[in-house]
């Protein structure tokens, strides 16, 4: 019985937490004058009601656990990397001019693709960690400042040099890539692509990586308390730089892979109108920062947001629905943050250290 | 009676911190109460203060029933509280410091007005500050003056004093123990709390002694003595440590004109020069923030000195990092167990096995069954009560934690290790226990530095002792000459005096 | 350069350095009470938002402003009572809070306006532009000074008012004392939370007139996410005035004059991405100059601080 209790535990807080948000989203709908019964329904049908639609959510859900894992390694070391969105663009943009522009075999030019995202964004995030370390600079708010500087650079990157000239000339975006370098769909016109098996091969490795590798304990103690990190031998330069690349890296792969799984080009703010980066940050905080837990969180909301346009295309309530449960997810989310490992310290007079 | 507590109980989940305490003071009187850590000392003082309320009993007040909700209520009715820790805002002037709480002006704070009030309060009671400087930057006695006139401002008439001399000079504490005296001719009463019984039985009328949580007797000062109190605290005699004579060898480690400047007008270390042999023990007395931490965390790694150079076994090792210490033969027992010494939302394994993780793996894998014997292994030779190993770091008690941190750095066996603090804060079992692996790691030719702000600590463990003093080291003394009262006058920088003698 | 620097530069900077210094003044009230508050951007939002929901429905701009301000300070009740009561980590409580005003805004514009993207309305009033009588008549200080929205001046006048609460007043003394060494302020019986509390609420009020700033004060509309990473610029603006009054007014007035700058540039032939980098660039550079406390002290204070 308590061994049970004790498996339970954990989950008690998120289903309060999924309750509750979906009761906010009723009242919104209610407000937004549909029929809960009917949103919920379509809802549900937009995301998993076939395997169109399934698959559909698996291949929107690529991204976000990607972003999910790389904000996952950073939290679990204490370090508030919020540049997921610029490093995402950047990934993207590098990805898709490596596939337009480096000759040699398909699948060659393919993974140098995928590498020239992941270093792409790993570097720009471990810019931010270099000004942290080395010149004390606030690195949440860099990488946060950072974003906007990437989806301009990106933005004027395919608006200028590198615009598509081909087609409708009104649209910022790169030229189309070749279709031999694109990643292969995993179904037969479906959506979902290769992108999602790296996903899960990246969720594996970091969980691996920080329940049973020396590098991941040490960085979560770094993250529990970097004094007794510091104090311990763990150096934390150079694995705030390494965790940061990591981190960045993870985005930037996200970036990449959407490049060369769903859109074949990089489309200027098509990565920021889709939510994905924020979504990724939001899985990691409601999963408690957990690899597994993320995944799941980010297949969730993935559905969310699915379900949403399903939502827009049959009733009268906006796809925005999602927005609205997310956010009030990720509020009450933080309460059960509370309970566990962000917890604050305490006063000291537990701890017995005075008499 | 001023004031009396009566069956004062107070639990905690299962623990029960004061166990059906009385207590009672007169007007004019100094009672002083006395125990280990973790007696229910502080607990009694925090209810009194109205920090926390009793589970049950009640305390009366010129024989009216009271109840405090927050201590605004016990200021009002004239109790006041000297925080072992002070409770200053470094960054306000003393006046202020003095003040608050009962601002003059309506709106506007009437900063001159505040001062001439203190200026008077001062004279009032000869106490001596300078209302317009800033409290931070006054020595720690200042401060604690300071604390006492914030009290008298608010009308005090019990004043609790909880451990005020810990940070204090010899002549600090006695010009505190002579306006102790001149205030209670003034009419104010004094609780004393304290575990220096000389200094108990030098100030206090009556003494309350507790020990887990009750009272093991209330006695006069003229009509008991200090061993009598002792037994009475402890519950029976300690067995005296034995210790053989040291015989030390080559030097371990060596400091050469070590000097951190910091970013006040004196430097936090000022030209350090010393060493640490084989098989010795040097201890480091030293009124606590005389420059102790800054030097434990240079010689550790943790603070690049910004002169001088330190040797480790002969290798110089200025400016490197913490690991490369490590690696190069250094353990440390840091001087505050939750800042440095723990990941309190660890699991207690994740907590024992920070300096060994790198000897344990494979392939960059932890090899999780080795941990699992070698943290195992502690818990029964420490004797620690930690529940299982997946145990919070944050559910074990300070004393037990202090043994997980013992047992994890004396099983690296390096030649040099830092004890800090060692015992801060831990009841007299896990203190003996404690001192007896230190003594065995120095007979078995390790070399040990142990900072203390306990001098009797320091003066039962070490072979040698340094005094500090701002930053210097103030004088070197042999444990054979070495007295409280030279170690006194060193640590108060009466550097001369105490060589002449 | 006679193009870029003159005196209606100065002008549009006073415009638009104002949302700036008003987040950044309630962010230093949190600050000064111990709250490090990243939601600066969600509530200015939801300020931005809620200001012209009230106007569309009022159609008065004083009204709206009052909507405006009771609609935000919800919002950061909802933080405070996180944050202070369930102690919940301030920075995860404000991330939220930014997640939940771009989700609602975007929401309720679809709702209540039926549209996607920005509402705009040619009926609708903004604020007016106040012409100072004497002062514009005053050759130089006039042009710069005179003609601005209310709220400009407000928060002018609202960073004199805070100086004078911190620094002259009884109970800017106790609210400096609760957040400077809150386990002290606790021990003479101030009490710390209520401090926080309102030091939140004030926050919350300060964004709702920085949002109305920006949606009435300047275009007299309403655009997804329109706040821009103002809030992040106006933490850092806290931040770089050491969270005193004086020193968050001469930040904010740097920041405000590189982004009107910046939109000068684009008279230029630059293309406007790099222009519009300017404000970001400028604050990440900013911030170099502004060393952080560093990790090991940061650390140490908050290991031995009480919340």
């Amino acid at each position: 019985m308590h061994k049970i209790n004790k498996l339970l535990q954990p989950l008690v807080g998120p289903i309060v937490a999924i309750f509750l948000g979906l009761l906010a989203g009723s009242i919104a709908i209610l407000v937004a004058g549909g029929s809960i019964a009917e949103t919920y329904s379509e809802m549900w049908k937009g995301a998993f009601g076939s395997f169109y639609f399934f698959t559909s959510t698996l291949s929107r859900a690529t991204p976000i656990i990607l972003i999910g894992m790389g904000a996952v390694i950073a939290f679990r070391s204490g370090f508030f990397n919020l540049g997921a969105e610029g490093q995402m663009v950047l990934g993207g943009l590098s990805a898709a001019l490596v596939g337009l522009y480096l000759p040699g075999p398909a699948w060659f030019v393919c993974i140098a693709a995928l590498l020239a995202g992941v270093i792409a964004g790993g570097l720009w995030s471990a810019m931010a960690g270099y000004f942290d370390v080395r010149f004390r600079v606030n690195l949440l708010i860099t990488t946060l400042l950072l974003n906007y500087i990437a989806t301009l650079f990106a933005g004027y990157m395919v608006a200028y040099p590198f615009k598509d000239r081909s087609g409708s000339a009104a649209m910022a975006q790169s030229a189309m890539l070749d279709s031999g370098i694109w990643l292969p769909k995993l179904f037969k016109g479906m959506a979902v692509h290769a992108g999602l098996v790296i996903a899960v091969i990246a969720v594996i490795a970091l969980y691996v990586y920080l329940t049973k590798s020396v590098s991941g304990y040490e960085a979560r103690m770094l993250g529990g308390n970097p004094l007794f990190a510091v104090y311990g031998g763990i150096k934390r330069t150079s694995l705030m730089i390494t965790t940061m690349f990591a981190s960045g890296g993870l985005a930037g792969l996200a970036g990449a892979t959407e490049v060369l799984g769903s859109q074949y080009r990089y489309i200027d703010n098509a990565f920021s109108s889709a939510d994905y980066a924020w979504t990724g940050i939001m899985a990691a905080l409601l999963a408690n920062a957990n690899p597994l837990g993320t995944a799941v969180a980010a297949f969730f909301l993935a559905a969310l947001q699915t379900g949403g346009m399903g939502v827009e295309l049959n009733t009268e309530v906006p796809l925005e629905i999602g927005a609205v449960i997310q956010a009030v997810l990720i509020l009450f989310i933080t309460v059960k943050f509370t309970l566990s490992f962000w917890k604050r310290r305490k006063g000291r007079n537990h701890d017995g250290s005075t008499a | 009676m001023l004031l009396e507590m009566e069956r004062i109980t107070k639990s905690y989940g299962d623990v029960k911190a004061n166990r059906g305490i009385d207590y009672n003071l007169k007007a004019g009187e100094v009672h002083a109460i006395v125990g280990e850590n973790g007696a229910g000392k502080t607990t009694l003082m925090r209810i009194l203060y109205g920090m926390e309320q009793p589970s049950s009993g009640m305390i009366k007040l010129k024989g009216k029933e009271v109840f405090f909700a927050d201590p605004k209520e016990a200021i009002r009715h004239g109790i006041g509280m000297v925080h072992q820790h002070f409770m200053l805002f470094p960054n306000f002037s003393v006046a202020e410091n003095i003040v608050i709480g009962k601002e003059p002006g309506k709106v506007r704070f009437d900063r001159k007005t505040a001062a001439a009030q203190v200026e008077a309060l001062s004279n009032a009671y000869g106490i001596k500050v300078d209302p317009w400087a800033k409290a931070g930057d006054c020595p720690l006695g200042v401060q604690q003056r300071v604390e006492i006139l914030k009290v008298l401002h608010q009308g005090a008439e019990i004043i609790i004093l909880d451990e005020p001399t810990g940070v204090l000079t010899p002549l600090e504490v006695r010009e505190l123990l002579d306006a102790i005296k001149a205030l209670t001719l003034k009419g104010k009463s004094f609780i004393l709390i304290s575990h220096k019984l000389n200094e108990v039985m030098s100030a206090a009328d009556r003494i309350t002694v507790l020990r887990d949580g009750e009272v093991t007797g209330t006695l006069e000062a003229s009509q008991t003595n200090v061993e009598q109190l002792s037994k009475l605290m402890v519950g029976r005699s300690l067995a005296p440590a034995i210790k053989r004579p040291s015989s030390p060898k080559r030097a371990v480690l060596e400091l050469n004109n070590v000097s951190l400047f910091g970013s006040g007008s004196k430097p936090l270390l000022d030209s350090i020069s010393m060493n640490v042999r084989a098989g010795e023990i040097v201890g480091i007395a030293g009124i606590s923030g005389n420059g102790q931490s800054e030097l434990i965390q240079a010689i550790a790694g943790l603070l690049a000195p910004d002169q001088g150079s330190i040797s480790l076994l002969g290798a110089n090792v200025t400016g490197r990092s913490a690991r490369e210490l490590r690696d190069a033969g250094l353990a440390h027992i840091p001087e505050d167990r939750y800042i440095w010494g723990a990941n309190k939302s660890a699991t207690v394994a994740e907590t024992g096995m920070m300096g060994h993780q790198r000897r344990l793996q494979r392939f960059g894998l932890m090899r999780g069954k080795e941990i699992k014997t070698l943290v195992s292994d502690w818990i029964q030779q420490y004797s620690i009560k930690a529940g299982s190993l997946d145990n919070q770091t944050q559910n074990l008690s300070g004393g037990n934690l202090q043994k997980l941190i013992v047992a994890r750095e004396l099983a690296q066996n390096t030649p040099f290790l830092i004890a800090a603090e060692p015992t801060r804060g831990v009841d007299i079992g896990a203190m003996e226990t404690i001192h007896e692996q230190l003594l065995r790691k120095r007979d078995g030719g390790g070399a040990i530095l142990l900072v203390s702000s306990e001098l009797s600590e320091v003066l039962k463990l070490s072979d040698r002792i340094l005094v500090m003093y701002e930053g210097k080291i103030a004088g070197e003394l042999q444990v054979s000459d070495a007295t409280e009262e030279k170690l006194s006058l060193l640590m108060a920088g009466g550097k001369r005096n105490a060589q002449d003698q | 350069m006679d193009q870029l620097l003159d005196l209606a530069l100065f002008n549009s900077a006073l415009r638009v350095l104002t949302p700036i210094l008003l987040a950044a003044l309630g962010g230093a009230l949190c600050a000064r009470a111990g709250l490090f508050n990243v939601g600066l951007e969600g509530l200015m939002l939801i300020g931005a938002f809620t200001a012209i929901v009230g106007n569309h429905y009022f159609s008065n701009t004083a009204l709206a402003i009052l909507f405006a301000i009771a609609c935000v300070s919800i919002f950061s009740l909802l933080f405070a009572y996180l944050s202070i009561h369930l102690q919940a980590n301030v920075i995860v409580v404000g991330i939220a809070m930014n997640f939940l005003a771009l989700g609602l805004t975007t929401f309720s514009l679809r709702t209540i306006f039926h549209v996607k993207g920005a509402y705009h309305n040619k009926e609708m009033i903004g604020l007016p532009k106040w012409e100072l009588p004497l002062i514009k008549d005053i050759p130089v200080v006039g042009d710069i000074l005179s003609g601005q929205s209310p709220l400009v001046y407000l928060a002018l006048v609202l960073a004199g008012l805070l100086w004078y609460y911190f620094y002259r007043t009884i109970g800017g003394f106790r609210f400096l004392a609760a957040g400077g060494n809150p386990l002290a302020a606790r021990s003479i019986g101030i009490r710390v939370r209520r401090y926080q509390y309102g030091a939140v609420l004030a926050c919350g009020v300060l964004c709702a007139l920085a949002g109305a700033q920006l949606s009435l004060g300047q275009v007299t509309m309403f655009t997804e996410g329109m706040t821009a990473g103002r809030g992040f610029i106006a933490l850092v603006a806290m931040m770089l005035g050491q969270s005193g009054p004086l020193g968050v007014v001469a930040s904010s007035a740097l920041f405000g004059l590189m982004d009107s700058f910046s939109i000068r540039l684009q008279g230029l032939s630059l293309p406007s991405h790099f222009t519009q980098m300017v404000p970001y660039a400028v604050t990440i550079v900013a911030m170099f100059f502004f060393k952080d406390k560093g990790f090991l002290k940061d650390a140490q204070s908050s290991g031995s601080s009480s919340r």
